[in-house]
């Protein structure tokens, strides 16, 4: 490095300004002044694209965290609870309207899949409960909700000793249990499944808002970024040029290297932002949406399959099950229909025109969403194992209509291949298998997301901006100052 | 020519100014026209259903869909003197939204997936059932299937005599009318036998119609009541749904229940429902 002084050549004296007093006053009439004021600029233009870097890379961070970390596994979670939840009420629903009928195992297994529920009810409060933290709302509605299941198990258990006891056969139990599993399965759907799917929603609700805001927060930061850069680089380019003129060097090392340094920042800070709001939209739309709506499908479907057993169980409030039944089969796949049978007819239509072509999608409701944003194999799976299971549904109330009530109810709580119970549980597989590709896809671009925020030449971005944008400063002033030291 | 260059460092400064300026304009710009942020708002009610909707001889209304709809919009930020109460008939509620003649309805509005396909629901704010009520002289009839070959009253717009004759399959005589309250004439008239609809608009027309009606008690359907929104209007839709559940934890759900339907014989709940979700 050549730093020896070269005193600086009479011709290239500080000419005379125009007798501005605003120029004297900042000393720039003299080359020094200038030297100092343009080194000033630059450090603070340096500034400048150091704060909205770091706004735009905290954005992007911010943006990760609510949905990747926060918001996101909150619905998860919070989804996995009211399954759970649904599903004890389910289990219990099933070993009381088979009563002494049921295949020796068969009460066993809705016993032990009624304690595997419990289980993962208690894993997922638990999980709710700590992602809620500082969220005192929340955290009441996951702490009740863990109060009312003890009192849930209490009522349940009760019912199914009474129902023990009475011996009965396949069908309605006495009057009795349906009076308890009526105050267990009322406590189930006013107090303990809508805090869970309330709590899913608000999580899909932070999760929308965080996206629309942060999103277009990174990309709008982007362009600063860019601007911001633009004016650093042009300020460094202008003061080289300025001392190199004055000073008749080509280069200035120091400053050099400062301009390089901030040319490779400012485009792998764009790069950055360009790939962060791209991983946040696939892990929103091709993850996070559809795991919000398939999860409510599926909430929703399991509580189709309950209500099919409470509308044997208790004939005093049929009509009511079966008119939830349809407004539930019409809120996961909504095709126009007044009535359960106009209902089947409507949904075989739309699913042969469905198969024929894909595209044409004849109905709405959460599969509809489903089927428009993400066609492929997985999603027209899980609807032909939908339309099977609406299908047994049909071949079920024709018998309880016909008053075949043991039959019907045998037919649904059978696990045989084949049986109404079997291809419930062959539809839910094809729905948590749908899930589980969404799930894939959002927790790889979140891993990408996080991946490209703590990957850069230094470590992570949180640590490389402060330090080049004062490396960056470092620099100009020593490029300045050597060549300021001839004055002296 | 070190004009050019001086003043290409304060074009820089500038640059960065602006564009931090921007940015966080940027950041707090919102989404398309939502009833959030709104100043003032237009609320659809009924006007003829005591304990619910109804418009008093001043001019002003009362009932529990109307304090509810007071409650949401304060939540909303909306002062109380300016939310206008605009009457809505069962039939005219999907087009008061459509057309923006109102900004939101609270007027016992089921939500039906068939409405879904044209307006957004808020809520369910509290979820009634559907109950029959018929002349005290007419003891026959006992739950709805007894209104088989009966005369019902049917609300244009209204879902109730749906859930009779379509989704249960009832077969009952309809007989059309405009309202709720044209229908409990017509029963007390005798030009209908029944009148079947959610258990809290009967209950506060029962209230008022004295011994010459009874309700038969056997509820049969679960009536989500929704805040009817513009379609579309998500985040609209997801701050009321926290009003909503504000309304149940802070008490007032259940204060302004017992307010309106204390007396009767119906069984309130007071936890906040399940909500339908914002989609």
């Amino acid at each position: 490095m050549h730093v020896t002084a070269t005193p600086p050549v009479a011709s290239r004296e500080p000419r005379r300004w125009r007798p501005g007093g605003r120029f004297r006053r900042l000393g720039l009439q003299t080359t020094p002044g200038r030297i100092r004021a343009l080194a000033a600029v630059t450090v603070l233009a340096i500034g400048g694209f150091f704060i909205v870097a770091s706004i735009a890379v905290g954005n992007a961070r911010d943006g990760l965290r609510v949905i990747g970390h926060d918001a996101g596994p909150q619905v998860l979670a919070t989804g996995d609870l009211y399954f759970a939840l649904g599903d004890m009420d389910s289990q219990v629903a099933s070993i009381l309207l088979t009563g002494r009928e049921s295949s020796p195992g068969a009460r066993q297994q809705a016993l032990r899949r009624y304690g595997q529920d419990r289980a993962i009810a208690n894993r997922a409060a638990l999980q709710a409960a700590e992602l809620s933290a500082g969220d005192p709302t929340d955290q009441a509605a996951v702490r009740s909700i863990l109060d009312g299941l003890g009192q849930y198990e209490r009522l349940a258990s009760r019912a199914m000793v009474l129902d023990e006891q009475a011996n009965h056969p396949a069908g309605p139990p006495p009057a009795d249990v349906i009076a308890v599993y009526r105050q267990a399965t009322d406590l189930m759907t006013l107090e303990l499944l809508p805090p869970a799917y309330n709590l899913t929603l608000e999580g899909g609700a932070t999760v929308r808002e965080a996206y629309a805001a942060k999103r277009s927060a990174v990309l709008s930061g982007r362009i600063w970024v860019a601007l911001a850069g633009l004016a650093v680089i042009t300020a460094l380019a202008a003061l080289q040029v300025f001392v190199a003129a004055h000073f008749r060097r080509r280069l200035n090392p120091a400053l050099a290297v400062a301009t390089l340094g901030l040319i490779f920042l400012t485009v792998s800070a764009v790069r950055l932002l360009s790939g962060e709001a791209a991983h946040l939209q696939a892990a929103k739309t091709s993850g996070f949406d559809s795991i919000l709506t398939m999860s409510q499908a599926r909430a929703i479907g399991n509580s189709l399959h309950a209500d099919q057993s409470r509308f044997l169980l208790d004939p005093g409030r049929a009509d009511a099950y079966s008119l939830a039944y349809l407004d539930k089969s019409q809120t996961v796949l909504y095709v126009a229909s007044g009535n359960l049978s106009e209902y089947y007819t409507a949904l075989s239509t739309a699913m042969k025109a469905y198969r024929a072509n894909p595209r044409a999608l004849g109905f709405l409701g959460f599969y509809g969403d489903e089927a428009r944003a993400h066609p492929g194999p997985a999603v027209t799976a899980a609807l032909s194992r939908f339309q099977q299971f609406q299908a047994d549904d049909q071949r079920i109330r024709q018998l309880a209509r016909a008053g075949h009530d043991r039959q019907a109810v045998m037919l649904l709580t059978g696990r045989t291949t084949g049986s109404p119970g079997y291809d419930f549980d062959q539809y839910d597989q094809a729905v948590v298998s749908l899930i589980g590709q969404h799930r894939a896809a959002f927790d790889q671009a979140i891993r990408a997301g996080d991946r490209a925020l703590g990957r850069s030449v230094l470590g992570n971005w949180a640590a490389l901006l402060p330090l080049a944008a004062l490396g960056a400063a470092v620099l100009v002033v020593a490029g300045v100052w050597a060549r300021l030291a001839e004055y002296r | 020519m070190k004009r050019v260059r001086a003043n290409a460092g304060g074009w820089a400064a500038a640059a960065v100014a602006l564009a931090l300026g921007l940015l966080m304009a940027a950041c707090s710009t919102t989404g398309p026209a939502s009833i959030v942020g709104q100043q003032t708002l237009r609320i659809g009610v009924k006007a003829d259903q005591p304990g619910l909707g109804l418009r008093l001889p001043d001019g002003t209304f009362a009932g529990f869909d109307v304090d509810v709809a007071r409650y949401v919009a304060s939540k909303l930020g909306v002062r109380p003197d300016h939310i206008t109460f605009v009457p809505v008939t069962s039939a005219t509620r999907e087009t008061a939204l459509e057309n923006g003649s109102v900004d939101l309805v609270f007027a016992t509005y089921s939500i039906t997936p068939e409405r879904e396909t044209k307006v957004t629901f808020g809520g369910p704010y509290y979820v009634a059932h559907q109950d029959t009520m018929v002349r005290v002289s007419d003891t026959a009839v006992r739950n709805v299937h007894d209104l088989k070959g009966k005369r019902l009253c049917a609300v244009t717009g209204s879902n109730s005599w749906k859930r009779v004759t379509q989704a249960l399959n009832i077969a009952a005589t309809l007989a059309p009318a405009a309202s709720y309250s044209a229908c409990v004439a017509m029963l007390r008239e005798g030009r209908v036998d029944a009148v079947s609809t959610d258990d809290l608009i009967l209950a506060g027309f029962a209230a008022r119609a004295g011994p010459a009606v009874r309700i038969v008690n056997a509820p049969f359907s679960y009536e989500r009541y929704g805040i009817g929104i513009r379609k579309g209007d998500l985040s609209g839709c997801e701050a009321v749904n926290r009003a909503v559940s504000q309304m149940y934890l802070d008490g007032t759900a259940a204060a302004l229940l017992q307010k309106w339907f204390g007396k009767t014989r119906l069984q309130l709940d007071t936890h906040v429902p399940q909500f339908e979700g914002c989609g």
